[in-house]
């Protein structure tokens, strides 16, 4: 009996001198958890993302941290698919025991992986989930990617810009796509509160190569604006075959062709189209400028908006944390209120962005929802020969 | 309707049907010699427009075993189309060893065979993404000098189509003759018609059935592979899946155009490309199943297809 009393005494005492040598010692790294494809056919973007995250790291760390208290990255590669993402949130959460996950990459990783997170009470920032529902999955879920409703009309606007005498208007859209559907009725939408006139709407598959009926009806009614929502090889050919059959007016590509992969697909044809973006490199303000002079330190050219939106992610968890650490010190914290009071504070507040100003908007069942002051529209200028391109920023 | 856009959409219908037409001539030769259907011709078709993209030292992306590598000189691109379709008439006899060859000296079941062609036809496509990753190519434009498209119609009324199908449509009528000239008037032609008609027979009459079939998929090899590069340059090379995608419609057109029979093929195509170009505006995402409904009323009126014969049954 008193022996086993004495290690019953000996082991409190114990754990009690632990809980105190940890108050004592300097608090260790808060863990945030990354988890983007970083292997697999999105790992171009995935490398984007881990190196814009990285670069927030660095830079925040550097200024202190949370009051005082750094920040760690976990990394854990979600994959390009949908199980490995899972899998990757799951370790995030119970064994890597982080405060909250920047992830996933896709929109239909975003539908997986995310319920997981939302059951384990976890804040979840996505980085470049743009599809329609994804705060919707759970209060624990936001995104500070712009989503293509918001984001999309503003291409229409550039449009408008250059060609003052514009007036018709044709849509076409993968029709066998969700994305793309609900991208062009947006589009189409946004076509007629312009009060521009939308002269015909047209319809492909994402398998489709030869693009030669629509094209004719499209150009029967003679446009002044093409927009095309399809992915990079069957928009990108369709864009291809528009410029072949002599079509010289403007042209919106959504955000399917939001990428570089489309320029071998229409190479010099690729020149002029204009794209709805959410970042701009040129955007002036300290923190861009911050962000930027690392980026172009590593990489020797300006950041890609999958950078700068996974930068905003960190961002966005490191200036809630110092928040919440303010009001009551994290340290007192046990990790599951952590988690809760975590997601609130990060809901609530307004952040000076590399993407400009945001915050977000919420309501009942839903995390947060990317309310983005600045947009941007870039075009794409292509050399004659058609072996290289770049995004120029038109506004 | 008026007779511009009439004629427009004519044109559409042959220069879409001219790709389904050039695309089914290779299939047809293999199964109206060996009355198989070789699913390998999708893949065959593939590797040969992958061959002519390498040959003109065109660089590889990013994913595959090959990313960045260059072949150290460029070829111009009618001998790169030349070497390209040589390679695929290899891998064509390649595949007809491995794949057909040790089926047929065991007297297998055609659907075997058929099998084992989808089989190959998938690892074939697996291997080409494995080496040369899944993103899209294209050629460097042999026609960039040529204007994008040939008008049909006058300056006021264009009617346009694209000179890229231009080409295609020539190219397919060119194939189409010299096919027809070699089954019909050479000793190798009247050879592989015997074969066709019964391989022991004409093996007992002293023709050589083992080289004519090996000959057959050379021919049906270098006519995928310039196919293939034909259409790549047309749509890109949008993939190691591209030539699969045209498997079925080309089955559907040599179907149509009457099993076996070289200008059946490529009138299948025309009649296919024409029935889709007529699809109203509004259901033309679904001009595939118009294609396969005019299909199924075609064997319902005519089984033996719209050239072919009909097979009278040997009792």
């Amino acid at each position: 009996m008193s022996r086993r009393l004495s290690v019953s005494v000996s082991m409190i005492a114990l754990a009690l001198l632990c809980g105190v040598m940890a108050g004592f010692a300097a608090d260790p790294p808060i863990p945030i958890g990354v988890s983007v494809a970083q292997t697999g056919p999105l790992a171009l973007a995935g490398q984007d993302q881990v190196l814009g995250a990285q670069i927030a790291e660095e830079l925040f760390n550097k200024q202190g941290g949370v009051n005082g208290r750094p920040i760690k990255l976990v990394f854990q590669d979600g994959g390009s698919d949908e199980p490995t993402s899972i899998n990757a949130f799951q370790n995030l959460i119970n064994v890597a025991k982080v405060v909250g996950i920047l992830g996933p990459s896709l929109s239909q990783q975003a539908f997986a992986a995310d319920p997981f997170a939302v059951r384990a009470k976890v804040p979840v920032i996505g980085p470049s989930n743009t599809a329609k529902g994804i705060p919707q999955i759970g209060e624990f879920v936001s995104r500070v990617s712009a989503p293509v409703a918001i984001v999309a009309p503003n291409a229409v606007k550039a449009a408008m810009d250059i060609n003052k005498n514009l007036k018709k208007v044709a849509v076409l859209y993968a029709q066998n796509d969700a994305f793309n559907k609900s991208e062009s009725e947006t589009f189409q939408q946004a076509v007629r509160d312009l009060k521009l006139d939308l002269a015909t709407v047209q319809t492909f598959q994402t398998t489709d190569t030869d693009f030669t009926a629509q094209i004719t009806n499209v150009l029967n009614v003679k446009p002044d604006l093409v927009i095309v929502s399809g992915f990079q090889v069957d928009g990108g050919n369709l864009i291809k075959q528009l410029r072949d059959f002599g079509y010289k007016g403007l042209i919106v590509g959504g955000n399917g062709v939001n990428t570089a992969a489309i320029f071998p697909v229409c190479k010099a044809k690729c020149d002029g189209i204009l794209i709805a973006q959410a970042y701009s490199p040129a955007y002036k303000s300290k923190i861009n400028d911050e962000f930027k002079a690392v980026y172009k330190d590593k990489q020797k050219k300006d950041p890609p908006q999958f950078s700068a939106q996974a930068f905003t992610g960190i961002q966005v968890f490191v200036e809630a944390l110092r928040a919440l650490d303010k009001k009551s010190p994290l340290a007192k914290m046990d990790l599951a209120a952590l988690r809760i009071e975590l997601n609130k504070q990060l809901i609530a507040g307004t952040y000076d962005t590399p993407l400009g100003e945001i915050s977000f908007s919420t309501g009942p069942g839903m995390g947060g929802e990317i309310v983005q002051k600045q947009a941007y529209v870039a075009q794409i200028k292509m050399e004659p020969d058609g072996t290289k391109g770049t995004f120029v920023f038109v506004k | 309707m008026n007779r511009t856009l009439l004629l427009q959409q004519v044109l559409n219908g042959l220069a879409i049907g001219s790709v389904y037409a050039i695309f089914a001539l290779g299939y047809t030769l293999i199964f109206s010699v060996l009355r198989i259907i070789n699913f390998t011709h999708g893949a065959i078709f593939t590797i040969g427009a992958y061959a002519t993209y390498a040959l003109t030292g065109s660089p590889f992306g990013i994913n595959g075993l090959l990313a960045g590598a260059t072949l150290p000189f460029g070829l111009p691109f009618v001998l790169a189309l030349l070497g390209g379709s040589l390679i695929a008439a290899i891998c064509g006899v390649i595949v007809e060893r491995l794949a057909f060859r040790p089926l047929r000296l065991l007297g297998a079941d055609p659907l075997l065979t058929l099998v084992s062609s989808l089989g190959v036809a998938v690892a074939l496509v697996n291997v080409t993404q494995y080496l040369f990753g899944a993103e899209p190519y294209a050629f460097p434009d042999p026609l960039e000098r040529w204007p994008a498209a040939v008008n049909f119609g006058s300056a006021s009324q264009p009617v346009l189509v694209r000179t890229v199908q231009v080409v295609i449509f020539g190219v397919s009528m060119v194939m189409l003759v010299l096919l027809t000239y070699l089954m019909n008037a050479t000793r190798t032609g009247k050879a592989l018609r015997a074969v066709a008609e019964d391989m022991t027979t004409s093996s007992l009459l002293g023709i050589d059935t083992d080289r004519l079939v090996l000959l057959t998929f050379v021919i049906s090899g270098f006519l995928g592979g310039v196919t293939g590069t034909l259409i790549g340059l047309s749509v890109g090379l949008a993939g190691p899946y591209f030539g699969i995608a045209f498997g079925l419609k080309g089955l559907a057109v040599i179907v149509l155009g009457g099993l076996g029979d070289i200008p059946g093929a490529v009138v299948g195509g025309l009649v296919i490309g024409l029935a889709e170009a007529f699809v109203p505006a509004q259901y033309i995402a679904y001009r595939e199943a118009v294609a396969f409904a005019l299909l199924f009323i075609v064997l319902l009126v005519r089984p033996q297809g719209l050239l072919g014969r009909a097979q009278v049954q040997k009792v």
